[in-house]
């Protein structure tokens, strides 16, 4: 079981942009009410850079959700300030989205975690930015875990997000996610782990970009994934993330191990995922073609 | 115990395509390894060159790119013809730059007139490079493709808007396509598996990666080209085991390098060797990452690559 938190409370969407600007409460606590119902363990609430006034909306934001739903929220802001009014409002769980190496990130947000006792996501994300291989991302869960911990937070309380890239522009990047992914329960074991899953179809045609979120998903509950940030209406990758398709999971699984099924065999569902497979394995060169090809 | 050398084992080939129609038509591709490689595979095509002839009288090349064509610029089928007769050019590649609606805008009929003549002045393989704005390029060549029925010219760029069009013409009149797309592998393959999926045969394909001179991005064209041909090779990535094609010689000679006076940059040399050497250079580049075709501009840059060739297919 992996558990889902929903992405789709999120300032770049045109609707719940528009509600959060205008402090209307109906769309976001209809959303926050249909994803609860839908199955998601946590909502994400993603007010974006929000420079101006964002500890102000976020308090909104949180309290507003909150009147409809008991789930934990993710606070998710690159402005510390906002993250802190979350906390203060939050009465349930919260998840602190995200803390990088980046210092300033460090200094602001790790005693926050410690004095709101809230869970924290360690982006793998330095000073140099993006991790560039499998190698670099370990360096850094090290380095997070051990600042973290030194801070005062167990290690317990630290998704690790070793960050998916877009398939459409590198598929080495994708690969070391993974081989990451298979490392992380011996560089910091007891850390959870968490991706923000929809990155990895960013820059494919919009209606394909469920068939690599949810192939994806699959493929990181092979090294046990502990949790993922998801579109909170793809029920069938909800479906997935809750322990169900067991049969399309294990033709995944097997691929990884180094089965390769009889294509000409599979119904048109397991052709959909063989295919998103070997693309997201390297194993074929992605294009926006994929599943016709 | 002998050592064993390592060898790639391969399983893709690229498609061999025929250039032109008649005595002079050539054929390219055909490789079962990375460029050169003949210790591990074939390459028994040769890369083929193309001299640049323009439609319009260029105003803005160094006196060194000028000099070897000064007497034929502002005649495009005397400036094949040179090409062809006095520096024995395999191939040209008429540069249809005037047709730029941000520039002379010249229509697609006067287009067609100036690719007709040319056409009848040589009997080499003929490639026609449009201006690379997709609406214009869609107009002009149709009327070109139309006009030139049959004769296998290899039409370009054509790009993701405008592949439909161009690629209906290419089929009913019997033309090769030049799929370009920008430095980027996914998207290549994405518009190879749109033309074929328009009809296109695989014999009349060839990639345009995009190509950069040296210093500016040439690596990174270069990296773009060598992925694609692992995918081809080793990946059996059968969508990109077409020919590529390097339109470089014009993005050597636009450089602020290439174009220098020897009192602009009195530390850079000679301005006419220091031209000639980055376009061979580029080029040299380019046949190492897996170009096909080259179009360039200068007889010794040109004379220095089929030098390099003959020596490293010399096996």
């Amino acid at each position: 079981m992996v558990v889902c938190v929903a992405e789709n409370i999120n300032i770049m969407s045109k609707t719940i942009g528009a509600a959060i600007k205008e402090r209307q409460a109906k769309p976001i606590q209809d959303m926050a009410r249909d994803i609860t119902r839908a199955g998601a363990d946590y909502l994400d609430l993603n007010i974006g850079p929000a420079r101006k006034g964002g500890d102000e909306t976020m308090d909104w934001l949180v309290k507003t959700v909150r009147e409809v739903t008991d789930l934990p929220l993710s606070l998710d802001t690159s402005n510390p300030a906002a993250i802190e009014a979350g906390l203060k409002a939050n009465s349930g769980v919260s998840l602190i989205n995200s803390i990088s190496l980046q210092p300033e990130r460090l200094e602001a947000l790790l005693p926050m975690a410690v004095k709101y006792n809230a869970d924290m996501i360690g982006l793998l994300w330095s000073q140099e930015g993006m991790p560039r291989d499998a190698n670099e991302r370990a360096a850094h869960c090290v380095d997070i875990v051990y600042k973290a911990n030194e801070a005062g937070i167990p290690t317990e309380k630290i998704w690790i997000d070793p960050i998916a890239t877009p398939i459409s522009m590198d598929i080495n990047q994708v690969l070391a996610g993974l081989e990451f992914m298979s490392m992380l329960l011996e560089i910091a074991p007891g850390a959870k782990s968490i991706v923000g899953l929809s990155n990895i179809s960013n820059g494919t045609p919009h209606d394909l970009r469920h068939y690599i979120n949810r192939c994806y998903l699959i493929m990181l509950m092979k090294y046990g994934i502990y949790s993922a940030i998801v579109d909170g209406y793809d029920e069938e990758l909800l479906t997935i993330a809750k322990g169900g398709m067991v049969e399309i999971v294990n033709l995944v699984h097997g691929m990884m191990d180094g089965n390769e099924p009889a294509s000409k065999d599979l119904s048109p569902k397991e052709l959909e995922y063989y295919k998103t497979a070997r693309v997201l394995m390297g194993k074929t060169l992605y294009s926006h073609s994929w599943l016709t090809v | 115990m002998a050592l064993e050398i390592p060898k790639v084992s391969y399983s893709g080939k690229i498609k061999e395509i025929v250039l032109g129609k008649g005595d002079k038509a050539l054929t390219v591709g055909g490789e079962t390894s990375y460029p050169f490689y003949l210790f591990e595979g074939q390459m028994s095509l040769k890369p083929r060159i193309a001299m640049e002839v323009y439609d319009s009288t260029p105003e803005d090349w160094p006196p060194a790119a000028l000099e070897p064509f000064a007497d034929v610029v502002s005649d495009p089928a005397a400036w094949a013809k040179k090409c062809v007769d006095t520096y024995g050019a395999e191939m040209i590649a008429l540069q249809l730059v005037s047709t730029d609606p941000n520039g002379e805008n010249r229509s697609a009929e006067e287009a067609a007139a100036v690719t007709k003549k040319v056409v009848e002045a040589v009997d080499v393989p003929i490639i026609i490079w449009g201006c690379n704005n997709a609406e214009k390029d869609t107009e002009v060549l149709r009327k070109i493709a139309e006009d030139c029925a049959g004769r296998n010219l290899m039409i370009g760029p054509v790009t993701e808007a405008n592949y439909k069009q161009i690629g209906a013409v290419a089929i009913g009149y019997e033309h090769t396509v030049i799929a370009s797309t920008p430095i980027d592998i996914n998207l290549a393959k994405q518009l190879n598996i749109l033309l074929g999926n328009l009809g296109v045969p695989d014999g009349r394909i060839l990639i345009d990666p995009t190509t950069g001179s040296l210093g500016y991005g040439l690596e990174y064209c270069y990296s773009v080209m060598e992925r694609i041909r692992m995918a081809a090779l080793t990946q059996e990535d059968e969508r990109l085991q077409f020919p590529m094609v390097c339109n470089l010689g014009k993005e050597v000679w636009k450089t602020k390098e290439a174009k220098q006076s020897r009192e602009e940059a009195p530390k850079l040399g000679d301005p006419v060797k220091r031209g000639v050497l980055m376009e061979a250079a580029t080029a040299q580049l380019l046949l190492l990452a897996g170009a096909d075709i080259l179009i360039m501009r200068h007889p010794e840059a040109i004379g220095l690559i089929k030098d390099m060739l003959n020596d490293l297919l010399a096996a």
